[in-house]
């Protein structure tokens, strides 16, 4: 009774899930067409449909598009007109003469809806069992951009724009190569949206495309709203605090990626693109770090990876060292922080909480305020909170040090998840180090280590070159070696065709 | 039948670390106590020792590579032994396992936190634990590659005491003849336990040719680290003063100050944590790869649960303290001598005698 009970409930139609597929076939008669288009797109208004009589048949014929989305120019100048005008004597095909390059037919109505949809006109003629479809669409599109997220000194400055064609131009701009191959899926029901994967067909590993391909395909949602949304989808493991797949809006760090034999997925309306497989230190590269010098790019990667330690740990051992081990600090120091904190009357992680939680709040204020009413945030944030607080004695000086280095650590980091992600992880280790010192961080670094070390991206190891450990991709891990000493792809993608570069380093004053 | 594969690496520094672990803290009065300054001699004899046993270990495995040494005792005694033998390293590995992980609080409680109870820190150690183990051999191996060369910087710490040493304590070597050192090997030899993991690790191993390199380097690091160790101490204490401390290892740190933190045993003792896991862990994954293949199951994970359960158990009922745990450890330690030595030479010429029988047979 109980089973039949669970396994008889049938959906109600509010939850079924509506899939929008208009079935049928057009019909051969234009009277017929019409009425089935005007009951598709009831209440309309920017929908047109033209009557005309083809002058090269003789034939009645009617042109429907949406004047919102196509471009009315072309359809003009290169439809109406070569239709309404021209003979076509001279030619002597079937074809109707319309000075177009991309025409397709098609015979469903479910072809043809989604085209008007895309921007498309049709063309129903009299007693044709197939309709025309002229490609003329007409989005608005923002003009092409520097990056407004990720900045770089020397690397180019052109941004990605909400238009995936565009994206793919800017993409093959970098990679002239036949292998650059694109595999297009649509996702979403109602807001059907264009996805092309991109990669190089010899470098990258088929198996991790089947896979990618695999979990887009998997997703049955009404829409997607963007890359960041698509991302969340397939990823790996959605209760990681690491983002397992990098969004960049830079088409020089994306096509210097499909190179290494990763794959990129543009994302129609989207200004990002995403790039898997990652492993975990892609998320500290920039690709400043490659036009720049090797000695100076190391040292700020090392930088980051010092911020990366300092931002998780140094809350987390500050209130660690204060509330059990202060032995283990010399006298000196000792004595000034404890002057310091006299008049203090919080435990040390009550004030570290108070004061992180502020910054939280003071960066998210700032990003999200308009740029003029953004700097008031700044002098609140500079004057009342870290001047007023210490001198009303609720926090102390040191640990508006602590606070403030952290904070600058977690900015060092170049990708913008990845340092939120950061800023995360930072609560639950001062939780840890408040009930238990230096164990709870010790704790914590080994829970954080188990699930660095099993997590994935696309199936491959998101650790890659650390766990697993692969010596020869620490080339270009925590010190990025010379260009030509790099000859390799990084094993971490599974990349089938490994080598990149020949070893042929002009070393002195060979001839 | 195994999908999971671990790299040569990963076996070298699960091995290793399964050998270096709580020992060591311990190991330089151990010495000390038995044949004065002349222990560290006892090492070598031991690494010797513990050689041999793992090459007839990997000698033995290769007459059945595609299954752990459970499979070959079924192989060639028959269901029941191989039922048996599953029950006996599951005991041995849990046994072991719960040894060290219970001294690892115990020395948790005397240096860091004193007033904390024993079974919040068993509590607090089981999350990672339970995160790691419960995924397959590989997580372990990668997790003992990366704690291996994470924590190598511990070792330039070490140097800062001995420009404190006088290395006359050394000499003369062999100053009470060889009778005290072959004593002392009883005791030290059980710093090497541990390398009879490779009974399981060898059919997970990608190029299986290199088992026996990758034997001899794992027990080769572990010399080393116990080496310096032990020789450090006894440079640095003298020859009567050693044996006063319980933990000699971690007292040389009490004399490193650095300008910016003092008392940098606490430090370091917090940082080693990492280290003794990797003893314990691949410990406890053993034990429940025993009990989940004598349940004829796959998945290990609720069996690790129970087991970590269990343990919590056992340390709230029954409060632990440093004595008890050091007589379950003596009792342990005659068993894994059974198994690590006796056990991989009995079995040796079984399986050598047998292959003779069977050649004579087929003639």
């Amino acid at each position: 009774m109980l089973f039949s009970r669970r396994y008889s409930k049938k959906p109600s139609p509010s939850q079924q899930f509506n899939d929008f597929v208009h079935q049928g076939q057009i019909s051969s008669d234009l009277m017929e067409n019409i009425t089935e288009i005007q009951s598709v797109f009831c209440d309309t208004p920017d929908l047109i449909i033209r009557s005309l009589v083809i002058k090269q048949t003789q034939s009645q014929a009617v042109l429907v598009y949406l004047s919102s989305i196509a471009d009315s120019k072309s359809i003009f100048n290169h439809v109406l007109h070569p239709l309404l005008f021209e003979d076509g004597q001279d030619i002597n095909t079937e074809a109707l003469n319309v000075s177009l390059g991309h025409i397709k037919k098609a015979t469903s109505w479910q072809q043809i809806e989604r085209a008007i949809l895309n921007g498309a006109c049709i063309l129903f003629v009299e007693k044709q069992t197939e309709a025309y479809i002229y490609d003329t669409p007409d989005f608005p599109k923002r003009a092409i951009e520097d990056t407004t997220i990720e900045s770089s000194l020397t690397g180019a400055h052109i941004g990605f724009t909400e238009t995936g064609s565009e994206n793919i131009a800017l993409i093959r701009k970098q990679i002239h190569n036949r292998e650059l191959k694109i595999k297009e899926i649509t996702v979403g029901k109602r807001g059907q949206l264009q996805l092309s994967i991109l990669y190089l067909a010899d470098v990258a590993n088929p198996d991790v495309l089947r896979e990618l391909e695999y979990r887009i395909q998997k997703v049955n949602v009404d829409s997607v709203l963007n890359a960041g949304v698509l991302a969340e989808y397939i990823e790996d493991n959605p209760y990681s605090p690491f983002p397992q797949l990098l969004l960049t809006e830079r088409p020089d760090y994306a096509a210097a990626e499909i190179l290494q034999g990763r794959f990129v997925t543009v994302v129609d309306r989207s200004p990002s693109v995403i790039i898997g497989p990652v492993t975990f230190d892609s998320f500290f590269k920039t690709i400043d770090d490659y036009s720049s010098r090797w000695m100076v790019a190391s040292f700020i990667r090392l930088m980051r990876y010092f911020g990366f330690i300092i931002a998780i740990f140094l809350p987390a051992t500050y209130i660690a060292i204060i509330t059990f081990h202060f032995e283990v600090i010399p006298l000196k120091l000792l004595l000034s922080i404890g002057s310091s904190r006299e008049q203090i009357p919080f435990p040390p992680y009550i004030e570290a909480f108070i004061m992180e939680l502020t910054l939280e709040m003071l960066r998210e204020a700032g990003i999200r305020l308009p740029a003029k009413i953004g700097q008031t945030v700044g002098i609140v944030g500079g004057i009342v909170i870290g001047q007023a607080a210490v001198e009303a004695g609720i926090v102390s000086n040191i640990m508006v040090i602590v606070v403030a280095l952290t904070a600058v650590a977690s900015f060092i980091i170049p990708n913008y998840e990845m340092g939120s992600a950061i800023r995360i992880v930072r609560f639950p280790m001062m939780i840890l180090a408040s009930f238990f010192g230096f164990i709870g961080i010790i704790v914590g670094f080994m829970i954080l280590l188990a699930h660095f070390i099993e997590l994935e991206s696309l199936g491959t190891p998101y650790g890659s070159p650390i766990a697993p450990l692969k010596i020869s991709d620490w080339k270009d891990l925590f010190i990025r070696f010379p260009q030509w000493a790099i000859e390799r792809r990084p094993l971490g993608t599974k990349a089938i065709q490994m080598k990149k570069a020949n070893a042929n380093h002009q070393k002195g004053d060979q001839q | 039948m195994i999908k999971s594969k671990i790299t040569l690496m990963q076996y070298i520094f699960l091995i290793h670390g399964v050998q270096m672990g709580v020992g060591v803290l311990t190991l330089p009065r151990e010495l000390a106590e038995n044949s004065g300054t002349d222990g560290w001699i006892a090492i070598i004899i031991c690494w010797f020792l513990s050689i041999a046993a793992s090459l007839v270990i990997i000698q033995i495995m290769k007459k059945y590579p595609n299954g752990t040494i459970l499979d070959l005792l079924s192989h060639y005694f028959g269901k029941w032994i191989g039922k048996a033998s599953h029950v006996i390293f599951a005991l041995y590995f849990a046994l072991l396992a719960n040894v060290i992980f219970i001294r690892e609080a115990l020395f948790i409680q005397a240096w860091i936190l004193p007033r904390t109870e024993i079974y919040i820190f068993i509590l607090l150690l089981s999350i990672p634990s339970y995160l790691i183990v419960r995924k397959d051999i590989s997580i372990l191996g990668r997790y003992s590659e990366l704690i291996f060369f994470m924590t190598l910087w511990i070792i330039i710490i070490y140097f800062i005491p001995l420009k404190h040493a006088n290395w006359l304590h050394l000499l003369p070597l062999v100053k009470e003849g060889w009778e005290p050192i072959l004593n002392t090997v009883k005791t030290s030899i059980f710093s090497f336990i541990g390398f009879e993991i490779a009974f399981f690790l060898y059919p997970f191993l990608q190029r299986k040719e290199k088992a026996s390199m990758g034997i001899v380097i794992a027990n080769t690091i572990s010399l080393l680290a116990f080496l310096m160790i032990t020789i450090g101490a006894f440079v640095f204490y003298s020859p009567d003063e050693i044996t006063q401390y319980k933990e000699p290892t971690i007292n040389i740190l009490k004399v490193v100050e650095f300008q910016f933190i003092e008392r940098l045993e606490i430090v370091f003792l917090s940082i080693y944590l990492f280290v003794i896991s990797t003893t314990v862990l691949p410990l406890m994954f053993m034990t429940v790869f025993c009990t989940s293949q004598l349940a004829g199951k796959q998945d290990h994970k609720r069996h690790l649960f129970w087991f970590l359960l269990v343990e919590c158990m056992f340390v709230v009922l029954f409060p632990p303290t440093y004595e008890r745990n050091t007589i379950l450890q003596q009792y342990i330690q005659q068993i894994g001598l059974i198994l690590a030595f006796g056990l991989p030479l009995c079995l040796w010429g079984y399986v050598w005698l047998h292959g003779l029988f069977k050649r004579r047979a087929m003639q």
